[in-house]
């Protein structure tokens, strides 16, 4: 049972923390002038943080196993990355995901 | 609304992957015994799915405030530079319009907006489009907490639903990598990452983030150069 007092002073600090994060460059967009070069920058934030947040969650899905037993996800992650390269489309790629994961466990 | 509904339309085949997660989270604030009412102040306040289940469990085991808002915050830090990204298309917006894009903003928000970034000709448009994007996450992902709270975890675990999150954004971030440097900094994020894997709280994440960031600016510093 987690005491009231610790569960609030937790969520408090954790949602004012989380609010100040979000917002702090939304609260200064219109005080800042942001140059082309950062601009630039900013288009490449997807490519530096979506891999970072789904490869070593499908690759250690479960735990450092030995070559290619248990990397199911990370293989049919991979093939659906090529696959969506050619037909971007956001349904298709997750249905084809769902799919050939679910056909991998049953073979 | 036109943009609006677009956002609604674009973010639907992501809701998938959200609602075996929200189930879980829901599932989690009921096994740490919290009140509904607690878990749900919680996960309105807060609204970070993978910050809310690790703090949820530290809490649990009863450790330090410190150690719980510092792995709360360090794994909710991406979205600063979400924020960056978003702020140019939020230059021009009312506070409301600013405040909400904020409270609202998520991966899965931010990836369909990037996604679809070609679309609009106006910030005004994206912003609409954002929005529409944001309102259908948050009403998925408390109905989904909520289901998850009053019955536990519903989703089928033979259908492996929670792959759908890894799946969109790979769908969301593949239109996002429009040339060589961007696939080159993608690369390198995926195998820095497995190597800070890992890095304790979760640290890894960041760490890598922002080793790619680095990079991506040497290699704008060289495409000028040219």
């Amino acid at each position: 049972m987690i005491d009231s007092n610790y569960f609030y002073l937790n969520v408090a600090i954790l949602s004012v923390g989380t609010l100040f994060i979000r917002g702090f460059f939304i609260a200064l967009s219109s005080k800042m002038k942001v140059s082309p070069q950062f601009k630039d920058l900013f288009t490449y934030i997807p490519a530096a943080i979506f891999p970072a947040l789904v490869i070593p969650a499908t690759f250690f899905y479960k735990g450092s196993v030995v070559w290619l037993y248990g990397k199911e996800r990370f293989i049919v992650l991979l093939v659906c990355g090529i696959i969506c390269y050619f037909y971007r489309s956001t349904l298709f790629v997750i249905s084809l995901g769902l799919i050939l994961l679910y056909l991998v466990g049953v073979i | 609304m036109k943009h609006f509904n677009s956002g609604v339309r674009a973010v639907l085949p992501i809701i998938s992957g959200i609602i075996p997660f929200g189930a879980v989270m829901g599932s989690a604030f009921a096994e740490a015994r919290l009140s509904f009412w607690q878990a749900m102040l919680m996960n309105s306040t807060v609204y970070a799915g993978a910050a809310q289940l690790a703090t949820t469990e530290l809490m649990s085991m009863n450790a330090a405030i410190f150690v719980v808002v510092a792995t709360g915050l360090i794994i909710n830090l991406r979205f600063l530079l979400y924020s960056a990204a978003m702020s140019p298309y939020l230059q021009d917006a009312t506070p409301l319009v600013k405040f909400l894009c904020t409270f609202t903003l998520t991966d899965q928000s931010y990836a369909t907006m990037m996604g679809n970034q070609d679309k609009f000709e106006t910030n005004h448009e994206a912003t609409q489009f954002y929005l529409g994007t944001a309102a259908c996450m948050i009403l998925t992902w408390h109905a989904s907490v909520v289901a998850g709270f009053i019955f536990g975890n519903f989703a089928p675990a033979s259908l492996s639903l929670d792959y759908a999150i890894p799946l969109s954004f790979v769908a969301l971030l593949v239109p996002t990598l429009k040339t060589t440097n961007h696939k080159i900094v993608a690369v390198f994020s995926s195998l820095v990452s497995l190597m800070f894997y890992g890095l304790p709280l979760k640290t890894g994440l960041m760490v890598t983030s922002l080793l790619s960031i680095g990079l991506a600016w040497v290699l704008i510093r060289i495409k000028n150069k040219r």
